[in-house]
């Protein structure tokens, strides 16, 4: 039974369900680390997948699809950015009002423009990378079929997930980009003082949050599904707010921290395959997931501590 | 907080409600059509035939689900046409949507509502009696005590599953049907939330399956929703792993995903509620069959019923093979793929089932 739970697939589903969760967790990550609060990511995410298969249809071309999607999470990014910054509003009020927005507005494009709510036709997807199909026998044709599934089994927006990962940690500890990022959610009079401009910084890194949101966004309609449903996100923008405080606000940690709620994912779906074996309602599968959510962010893995200024209005004096 | 934030933030929100209720309250066909422009005026519809305004609630999966919500609504629109009756929907976009649904289509002056879905049970319970002279049609719910102006409207969904079980288990043995069978003798099952009307759905696609090979192993998974579409694919990829090569979803609108997941890794698929062949574009080739569940029928009966006077309130009513409420899909493009055996052993198993020769079971004890 092991060998039918613990198989390259469990992995490889792992990463694929971790995907949008990480895109969306180093979009939170970069925007509380400038000390903006974004409880809207999941709209984000919902607005760029929306946008990206209504682009695709249009021009036939799931990469431009994918562009919108990043524009259109960048732009509601935007309203936040201007509500919070500009505004100096609660910044969880107007993340929620981004939420609420986002669901509403998709519903309601979709019926201007497909003329029926629910879900849209499908349109062009990003297909995998590498389509070699895993065969052999034997150890190496083993070793193989775990190395495909792992590493080339996968479409694109997963590899640039990782890579963004990487790029972001090394931006965020090695650039003066990131150290005044981080200025502007520790202490934004200091960053204020030594010439820094904390509305520029803080719109910029509020904007890039979108924009990965939306690539999120892309990652689920473009990629996985091929067409568009409504609130397809299914809270998945939450559940990556919690993986960037698991993540300890960094990139990277962001990224692992997603890894282990897709693995969650990953691992109940494959432990239901077993339900006559293991007999516990399905229901409790369901549950690990969520389960694992509350005990990490109860602190299991240790006080996270948040930037010092997050969620504070910056009033210059 | 200075003024011109407050300002600013009033606005917001209204405009996001506004734009939520944008959708809420949209029918498919006639968007500007306000709820209470009908309830005060009364307005005399072109068919003279009757001045009956009939309403749904949709469940969460809304409106455009494919499946039970937009057969729901195909009903009403059948009354529409032939009966003349005016017909709105409402949808409701989780759970909490219910009661102020069901609220606003009531004192909206609505004749008859249909709360659509096994999780509205509880609600309609609540609002029928506070609304005696208004007719409640509960899709999917069995009443325990049903009110006089309350009907229970139900499905034996594990009779046709039943055939669809029988269909899968005896292609899944078949190699030389299409190449996308396998050697292994397993077939699959994803549900949405494991709640009765989905449980009868797997119950009957595995006793079925059963019935024809004793040794398939049936899997059954569950998504946890109706809606997520990347979860449900996730889950026919693991049961495809698993060497599944005929699944049959039952999960609403999240079942497309597994139709995706499907055509991706070559399996065969059997849809549900509607005739999915027809429903979602290009699932042709994989779409051995559907499992059909009349709601549209139900739905149009009730209305018809309330039009002619003839309702009995305070009874739940099943629809089943016999009624014609559910059946089996034709098989479209593998019409002559299917072997005659199949055929054969479907028009058996119903014709056993409609003799009483077989009862199936509608729940797990049965397995």
């Amino acid at each position: 039974m092991l060998n039918d739970i613990i198989t390259p697939d469990l992995f490889a589903s792992a990463i694929r369900m971790a995907t949008p969760l990480a895109l969306a967790a180093i979009g939170g990550t970069i925007c509380e680390r400038s000390g903006i609060v974004n409880i809207a990511l999941e709209g984000m995410m919902l607005v760029g997948a929306f946008a990206g298969v209504v682009a695709s249809m249009f021009f036939g071309n799931a990469w431009i699809g994918v562009l919108f999607a990043v524009l259109a999470g960048a732009l509601m990014a935007l309203i936040h950015a201007f509500a919070s910054i500009t505004l100096r509003a609660d910044q969880v009020v107007s993340g929620t009002a981004i939420n609420i927005l986002a669901l509403g507005l998709t519903g309601f494009l979709m019926e201007v423009i497909y003329g029926h709510p629910g879900t849209t036709d499908p349109v062009a997807r990003l297909l995998p990378l590498f389509s070699a199909s895993p065969s052999g026998d034997g150890f190496f044709g083993e070793i193989w079929r775990w190395v495909y599934s792992i590493f080339f089994s996968h479409t694109p927006i997963v590899y640039m997930a990782i890579l963004i990962a990487i790029a972001g940690q090394w931006a965020l500890y090695k650039t003066t980009w990131g150290l005044r990022l981080r200025a502007l959610g520790e202490h934004p009079r200091a960053a204020d003082t030594v010439g820094i401009s904390v509305t520029r910084g803080r719109y910029s890194a509020v904007v890039i949050s979108g924009a990965l949101g939306g690539l999120a966004g892309a990652n689920l309609s473009l990629e996985q599904v091929g067409s568009f449903t409504e609130n397809m996100t299914n809270g998945r923008g939450f559940i990556a707010l919690a993986a960037n405080i698991f993540g300890r606000w960094t990139p990277g940690g962001s990224y692992g921290a997603s890894l282990l709620f897709g693995f969650a994912d990953a691992l109940q779906i494959k432990l239901q395959l077993f339900r006559d074996v293991i007999t516990i309602p399905s229901q409790f599968f369901l549950m690990l997931p969520y389960v694992l959510t509350v005990v990490v962010l109860a602190g299991v893995v240790g006080r996270a501590v948040a930037p010092a200024a997050v969620g504070k209005p910056y009033e210059k004096g | 907080m200075n003024t011109k934030f407050s300002k600013f933030l009033v606005l917001f929100l209204a405009f996001a409600l506004i734009a939520t209720l944008a959708v809420g309250c949209s029918s498919e066909d006639e968007p500007e059509d306000e709820v209470t422009d009908e309830a005060t005026t009364e307005e005399v519809v072109d068919e003279p035939m009757s001045d009956i305004v009939a309403a749904m609630v949709t469940d969460t999966g809304g409106l455009g689900d494919k499946s039970f919500n937009d057969l729901s609504y195909a009903g009403l629109e059948m009354a529409e046409d032939e009966l003349g009756v005016e017909i709105k929907a409402l949808e409701s976009n989780e759970i909490a949507d219910y009661e102020p649904n069901i609220d606003q289509l009531a004192n909206a002056g609505y004749d008859v509502i249909f709360t659509v879905g096994f999780l509205m049970t509880d609600t309609t319970d609540l609002k029928a009696p506070q609304y005696p002279e208004i007719v409640f049609g509960g899709i999917d719910q069995f009443s325990a005590e049903p009110a006089s102006n309350q009907a229970g409207l139900l499905f034996r969904e594990h009779e046709a599953a039943y055939l669809a079980g029988v269909v899968a288990g005896l292609a899944t043995l078949d190699t030389d049907m299409d190449d996308r069978i396998n050697e292994d003798n397993i077939i699959g099952f994803v549900g949405g939330m494991d709640i009765p009307p989905v449980e009868k759905f797997e119950v009957g696609f595995t006793l079925g399956a059963k019935s024809v090979n004793p040794d398939v192993q049936v899997i059954s998974l569950y998504v946890g929703d109706f809606g997520d579409q990347a979860k449900a694919k996730e889950l026919a990829l693991s049961l495809i792993d698993q060497g599944a090569d005929v699944i049959h979803a039952a999960a609403g609108l999240a079942g497309v995903g597994s139709i995706t997941a499907c055509q991706e890794r070559g399996a065969l698929f059997i849809g549900v509620d509607a005739d999915q062949y027809l429903t979602v574009d290009g699932s042709g080739d994989v779409m051995l069959t559907s499992v059909v569940k009349r709601v549209d029928q139900a739905v149009f009966q009730t209305v018809k019923a309330v039009v002619e006077g003839t309702f009995v309130g305070g009874t739940n009513t099943e629809f089943g093979l016999a009624e014609d409420g559910v059946g089996l899909a034709p098989y479209h493009d593998f019409e002559d793929v299917v072997p005659a055996a199949i055929t054969e052993a479907v028009d058996a198993a119903r014709a056993d089932i409609l003799s009483g020769a077989i009862t199936v079971g509608a729940s797990r004890d049965a397995l």
